[in-house]
This record gives structure tokens, sequence and C-alpha cells, in this order.
């Protein structure tokens, strides 16, 4: 990263240098300015460039998001507005996008992996670690049981119909290709991308 | 498109990129001056000066002025690109003393017994003191302690110079871009606030606002007007000393940009919080904002107010 400061001044106008200030010179008492800052106190928010989440389109949002760090901690997002510099969106939203403020804050948001065994009623938090290692062995097992390699005819196939795969859609170009060449290669067919959705 | 529901988008939207003040720009000015003057109690004598000092620019504005720049200037100017109302450049060619006259004229009926020692004094300033000035506030710097009252009257005569300039433009200019884009595509001035427009024609745009000549130009929102990062940037604003309205968004309609990345802040006026911002006005009228930021020391002000002099 370049920081780059061009040479603009800058500026200090505290209360110590208020006596001196072109408004006193101009007869205009700046002491009940000064005495009117002791009621308030600086609160701070964050705007944060982001991807809507639902479909490929990948509209720009600005997120808003209560707190500094340096003045008090609490990061709590409360509000979310179309991102007028985008390039695709130019600030626009559908019906969804702008809904996604309640889709942040939503009670029943996933936040980390569950599962629900089988016969059982209750959902159990288990690790992504967990997570990963349970969806290879259940995709290991099913494709050792199903992979086709040659169709009735005898043509070389090479297909499994049994599992399929549905990808995420505002993802990077890198994203999508390597999400392509995993599922590709395992043979899966039933292939497709929540943008349709 | 309008229908029983009220009015439905029309395509992509396509905000202006640069726009110039209007004709009326400095009395709508004052009408900002004169309403945030009855809500401000602490500020409200100053900010009713102000008003006044705005309405004498614009009685000032309307009358004819001999000097007119050359058209094929502003036409080669504007072709490739470079700013055609350079402060630099054209501030031997202005008639400042003639602007100042006619200001100090419309303002001499409205004010106090305590302002009218600076109307004096700028009517005996000895011209090469008041070209000497001039150069100083097109700079950008506070000058010395001994003229600091006079300074922010003589930064008016130069609003009005320029803005008398801008009209006499054939279009606006192009949206500066690269090292530039935080100058004034008009004059080259940095910025002295921006403001967050509301209108469905350009809703959600950052337009950065010049402190000599008003205008207006696209910059991206979220970004450092001084360093153009965006890593670091929080927008900071006055809320009750009490704890009562946490839970509240802020709804101070006077923000701070400021970046953690070059220590600097430029006020920021959300329309949807005050559809009637004026970034030269609210800056001035958010005075407690900058003392409180000033206090607390972490941010240097980047943006130069020239109706507003302190230390350089």
């Amino acid at each position: 990263m370049t920081l780059r400061v061009s040479r603009r001044q800058f500026f200090k106008l505290g209360a110590a240098g208020m006596a001196t200030s072109s408004m006193a010179m101009m007869g205009f008492a700046p002491d009940p300015a000064i005495a009117s800052i002791r009621h308030f106190k600086l609160t701070g928010a964050k705007i944060t460039r982001s991807n809507c989440t639902y479909c490929s389109v990948g509209c720009g949002v600005l997120i808003y998001a209560r707190g500094d760090a340096a003045i008090n901690n609490i990061d709590d997002i409360y509000h979310v507005e179309g991102d007028p510099d985008h390039p695709v969106s130019r600030g626009s939203l559908c019906p969804k996008g702008a809904g996604l403020l309640d889709y942040i804050r939503s009670e029943s948001r996933l936040r980390y992996p569950q599962v629900r065994e089988a016969g059982s009623r209750e959902w159990k938090r288990i690790s992504w670690d967990e997570a990963f290692t349970r969806i290879a062995r259940h995709m290991k097992d099913d494709r050792d049981a199903n992979f086709v390699t040659q169709d009735d005819e005898g043509n070389t196939v090479n297909h499994w119909t049994t599992t399929g795969m549905l990808a995420a859609s505002a993802s990077t170009n890198e994203t999508a290709y390597c999400t392509h060449k995993i599922a590709r290669s395992l043979g899966m067919v039933a292939f497709d991308n929540q943008a349709r959705v | 498109m309008t229908h029983a529901y009220g009015n439905a988008p029309t395509g992509i939207m396509q905000p202006p990129e640069v726009r110039l003040p209007g004709d009326d720009h400095f009395a709508r000015r004052a009408q900002r001056l004169q309403a945030l003057a009855e809500r401000n109690a602490p500020l409200g004598e100053f900010l009713g000066f102000m008003a006044q000092l705005a309405t004498a620019q614009q009685v000032a504005l309307e009358r004819a002025t001999g000097w007119q720049p050359d058209p094929e200037a502003f036409r080669l100017a504007l072709e490739h690109g470079m700013p055609p109302l350079n402060a630099q450049a054209l501030q031997g060619d202005i008639d400042i003393q003639g602007e100042l006259t006619a200001l100090l004229g419309a303002l001499e009926l409205h004010v106090g017994e305590a302002q009218r020692p600076l109307i004096a004094a700028l009517r005996e300033l000895p011209d090469a003191t008041l070209k000497q000035l001039m150069a100083q506030l097109l700079a950008g710097e506070a000058g010395d302690e001994q003229h600091c009252g006079l300074m922010p009257l003589i930064a008016a005569a130069l609003q009005v110079a320029w803005q008398r300039l801008v009209q006499a433009l054939p279009h606006a200019p192009a949206r500066p871009s690269g090292e530039t884009r935080t100058l004034c595509p008009c004059c080259g001035s940095p910025p002295v606030a921006s403001v967050i427009e509301s209108e469905a024609s350009c809703s959600g745009v950052r337009y950065l606002q010049c402190g000599l000549c008003a205008t207006q130009w696209y910059f991206e929102r979220s970004l450092c007007s001084v360093c153009e990062q965006s890593g670091k940037l929080s927008y900071l604003s006055l809320a009750p000393q009490t704890g009562e309205g946490e839970d509240e968004a802020t709804a101070e309609a006077a923000q701070a940009e400021a970046c953690g990345d070059c220590g600097s802040y430029l006020k920021i006026f959300p329309r949807t919080l005050d559809a009637e911002a004026e970034p030269l006005a609210d800056d001035l009228g958010s005075l407690a904002l900058d003392l409180l930021l000033g206090e607390e020391g972490r941010y240097r002000r980047s943006g130069f107010n020239p109706l507003l002099i302190a230390e350089g």
C-alpha cells in the first residue's frame, strides 16, 4: 500500500485556537460554542464496501456499522444501502438486496456448521474441521458406491449422478474456476449455481 | 415512469460528474446560514452575520462588471482537462478591489457595531496588502494574526469573483482524474466539505465542494479525500453526553470523514439526515464537531474554510 498525501495543509480548529481565530477577531465570542461541546461526545460509524450475497449480478452495497475501534467496540451493523459508485449496479438494489439488513440480523441465520444426525430431531453444532471431514467421508462413500464408468452400451461416461452441488453466486472468476474443476473432476453432473435460483 | 404507486426508476442512474453552482447560489447559502443561526444558539450571532455576508455576496454578484476572461482560454483549458479558472493563474486578472468595494457597500447597512471597524479597516487597506492577503487565501494559508479578522471578508469577495467566472464558463469541466481527483476541476482549490445526495437522479452519490468557487465534483463514497485510502475511515459525529439514544442510529447530520491512514478529516453531510445541507454553511454551523475533534487530537482538519480561519 502506498500512502499518498498530496501537498494539502492541515488545520487544528481546537478550543485553544479559537481566541485568535477570525471569528473572535471579527467580534464574535467563541466561548459559548466552546462551552457547548461539554454536552457532547464523539460517536463513530464505519462504512464498508461489499457485494450483495444473493445473485450473480453482485450488486455493490455499503454496509454501515456502529462503532469506531478507538472509541468503542460495538460492531453492530445498522444500515445497508446500494453503492452508487459500483460499476454494475450504480446504487440500485432489488427488493431482496434492499432487505439485506434483515438477512444479516436474522435470528435463524446460519452462523456455524450444524448437523442433524439420522433419526435425530436436534441440530448439533460441530467444528468446521469436523464438518469438512464428514462431508468428504459422505462424498467418498457415495462416489465409491455409485460411480459409473460405462453406460449400458459400453460407452465410457465416468460420471457420478447420485450427489449434486449448488455453488455460491457472488464468487470471483477464480473461485468459480476452482469450484467447477472440483465438481467436474469428481465426475459430478448435477451441478448448478445459486445465481439461477 | 409514473404509476398509481409512485415513480418507477427509469434505467441506470447517471449522476452528473461536475456540478456548477447556480446563479442564486449565495442567496441559497444565506438562507441556509440563517436557518442554522436560528437553531444553533451558541453560534447564532456569528452565523447570522455570515448569512448577511452571503446576502451581500449575492448583491455584489449581480452588479455588472467589466473584465471578462477570453472565451478561447476557457475552451483550450476545458479541451485539455486543465482547471479553466485556476486560482493561481487568474488572481492577477480579477478586480478584487472592485468586488470588495461592492461587497462592503452591500454589507455595510446590516452589520452590528462590533463589525463596523472591519469594514473601515478594509476600505483603508493598501492595495499591496490586499493583494498579499488575497494570495494567502488562495493558497489556503491562514495569514498573520493582525489581519485575521479581515480575511473572511476578503475571501467572500474572492468567492464572488470566482462565482462570476464560473458563470462565464461555456460548460462544466470534466471530472478531474489521477493525481488531481481531490482538487476542484474549475479552480484547483481543495474541497471545503462534501455532501451525499438523496434525490433519485443521484441518490447516495457524494460530491466534494470547492471552498472558493462552490463547484461540486463526484468523488467515490467511503474514500479519504486526502490520501484516497479507505481502510481506516471512520464517520464521527456528535452525540449527547448522556447515555440515552445509544440504540438509535446516529442522527447528527454533520459527520467527520476521518482517515486513520493520513490522520485527517473532512466533513460530510448526508442529505438523508438534513435535506437542506449546504457544505460551506453547514461546515460553519458544525463548529462544535471541529472543537471536539480538536480537543481529542487524533485527526487534523483538511478542509480550508476561508470564512473561518484559525491557526494554519
